[in-house]
């Protein structure tokens, strides 16, 4: 098995002028990605980056991203990829887990970082385009993109690593409130990449979207199955994937081929982007993964685009993807749910019960997982706790007697919105981190995150909260309703009842939930 | 005109987004900021503007410049719906 960065360079070599990246304004050759890669490494080696340290990649996907992530490793660093769309509270908390003191960041970015003063132990900025640095500490240095462009092209001495070296990580909510590192070596990534390029018989015709941000497991397929077999890379950025048409737009325009997301944004092109009238015909291929796709969309998803070979993939982030389940047609419009597979890229799937003990058939139990795709473990500020095997992923599941696995929910407090993971206590922590905030507990309610707030004094207010909320956590973590009530119900042993919480939200049961008297005008 | 439209879109902010607590919203208050406008919640409120004011928004429409506060948002519906724009609201 070659490294990541290895299975690129051969494709470097045999097809220099094939396109890597179609970044929209910008395309990239396999010839051109690898200059970038090397001026980055070369950059970084110079900062004084050590082998082994965190690279912070910060910035809206583009093949300039790309490009300092194959930088990082090639310099024998591990590259972090930070989501453009949290707040920079959230982004110190993950800059200082991981002890990030090299950040390839967009001027923009690097703008909001100043501002929000969070920048005090990053040694090294590079941005990742022209425009003038803001005002920084002393003893910051930033990289221009202009000095970046002046760097030497050639290669950096080779390293000669494992494919057992840690590659990346991946921060994923944490239910303590702060995020948690997940490590990822090369290994891990292409025992996944690997199986599913094979499967479709990816090849150097294909043009595969990104869809997915970088800070998400999806986008792992998408740049490493296409640049380890001299594939295209179309990416569909971040504003585009906000709306239906133009997001089927790029697929029409620019040919492609493989498309891996979450249901959301196939029901979003279904919804206002006219995919059913207009079909996608490049489409040979659609891998979808992160959360359930309802059975009605799914239907009209396979009639709009009847030619491609679909596929529900399944797995959290600390294994990739584990399971597979190819659809050999559309589902029955009565089907309750389509499985999520067997085990695929070399893992074996277990289902045990409380005790540890294999669960019968048809029966429901814990999901664990031993395999190539098991993560090393996880950051948690440099400890580097080791991954438990089999891997337990809390998520509960059944076999059915053909072999498939059925998914029946979450043990834990974990939900997915739109096919994020988010952690409960995350949200609850930010709550807490109020001032005015006496009690908080949240819940996912058919894809909206509902939290009710006992607050210390009426005056505060749902916008305080959603502002409050705003500053620390991502979008999709900020609760999409927010009660305000004067006392939440308990237990015997005094914690917050759960249960009798949600139940009195869905019942709208004012005896239990009584809102706060507030001043409307 | 102008008042009528922001106050209709502020209703539906505060009922939809803010379960009817109204305090401290404004017309200039940053919805993106506060974490009120994202993808999800934009789609619904174009087609609430659809819906109440017949007016057409495009895709091409709907940028961080449009869907930023109460007033911005009431300015691309005045747009629309032009000068003649009050006879074609329905009441």
């Amino acid at each position: 098995m070659n490294r990541l960065d290895a299975l690129f360079a051969q494709w470097v070599a045999r097809t220099p002028d094939q396109v890597a990246i179609d970044g929209g304004g910008e395309l990239l050759t396999y010839a051109e990605l690898d200059g970038l890669a090397n001026r980055f490494a070369r950059r970084f080696l110079a900062a004084g980056l050590h082998r082994g340290d965190r690279v912070g990649i910060h910035l809206p996907r583009s093949g300039r991203g790309v490009a300092a992530m194959i930088g990082a490793i090639r310099s024998g660093a591990v590259y972090v990829p930070l989501d453009p769309g949290s707040p920079p509270q959230r982004m110190r908390l993950i800059a200082q887990d991981c002890g990030l003191r090299h950040v390839v960041i967009s001027p923009q970015l690097l703008a909001s970082w100043a501002a929000a003063g969070v920048i005090d132990f990053i040694e090294h900025f590079f941005l990742s385009g022209d425009g003038a640095a803001p005002a920084l500490p002393p003893l910051v240095r930033v990289h221009s993109w202009a000095e970046l462009q002046a760097t030497e092209a050639m290669p950096v001495p080779a390293l000669g690593g494992s494919v057992d070296d840690l590659a990346y990580m991946l921060y994923t909510s944490g239910s303590t409130g702060v995020p948690k590192g997940v490590m990822l070596s090369h290994r891990n990534a292409l025992a996944f990449v690997e199986w599913a390029a094979e499967v479709i018989a990816l090849h150097s015709g294909d043009r595969v979207a990104s869809v997915a941000p970088f800070h998400f497991d999806l986008s792992v397929f998408d740049l490493w199955s296409s640049l380890s077999r001299g594939a295209s890379v179309v990416i569909v950025d971040e504003v585009t994937v906000l709306n239906g048409r133009r997001m089927l737009d790029r697929i029409h325009d620019n040919a492609i081929s493989v498309w891996y997301s979450v249901p959301s944004a196939l029901v979003l092109m279904l919804e206002s982007g006219g995919l059913a009238e207009r079909g996608a015909p490049s489409l040979r291929v659609v891998f979808f993964a992160g959360e359930v796709f309802p059975i009605k969309h799914l239907r009209r998803t396979m009639a709009a685009i009847a030619q491609a070979r679909f596929f529900n993939l399944f797995g959290p982030t600390e294994t990739n993807v584990c399971l597979a389940y190819e659809l050999t047609g559309a589902p029955a419009a009565d089907a309750p749910a389509i499985p999520i597979g067997r085990p695929s890229c070399g893992d074996d799937a277990f289902i045990l019960d409380a005790d540890g003990k294999d669960v019968a058939a048809g029966e429901i139990g814990e999901l664990f997982v031993e395999g190539p795709t098991v993560m090393l473990g996880y950051w948690d500020g440099g400890r580097r706790t080791p991954a438990r095997h089999p891997y337990p992923t809390g998520d509960m599941v059944a076999r059915r007697t053909d072999g498939e696995l059925m998914y029946h929910g979450r043990r834990d407090h974990m939900v997915k919105i739109h096919g994020y993971r988010v952690e409960l206590g995350e949200v609850e922590s930010a709550l807490h981190a109020h001032e005015l905030a006496q009690e908080a507990i949240v819940f996912a309610l058919e894809q909206r995150l509902v939290a009710v707030i006992v607050p210390s004094d009426t005056t505060l207010s749902v916008l305080d909260v959603k502002r409050h909320c705003a500053d620390r956590l991502p979008r999709y973590m900020i609760p999409a309703d927010i009660r305000i009530v004067t006392q939440l119900p308990h237990t015997s042993s005094g914690k917050i009842d759960r249960v009798r919480t949600k139940a009195a939200i869905v019942e709208g049961d004012v005896n239990v939930l009584a809102p706060v008297r507030s001043v409307v005008d | 005109m102008n008042a009528r439209v922001k106050n209709s879109i502020r209703e539906h902010i505060v009922n939809r987004w803010l379960n009817g607590d109204a305090r401290g919203l404004d017309d200039e208050t940053d919805l993106q900021q506060i974490g009120v406008l994202d993808s999800f919640s934009t789609l619904d409120l174009v087609s609430f503007l659809d819906e109440t004011f017949r007016v057409q928004i495009e895709p091409s429409d709907i940028n961080n410049e449009t869907f930023r506060t109460i007033s911005t948002i009431a300015n691309l519906v005045l747009e629309k719906l032009g000068p003649e724009g009050s006879q074609h609201r329905r009441t």
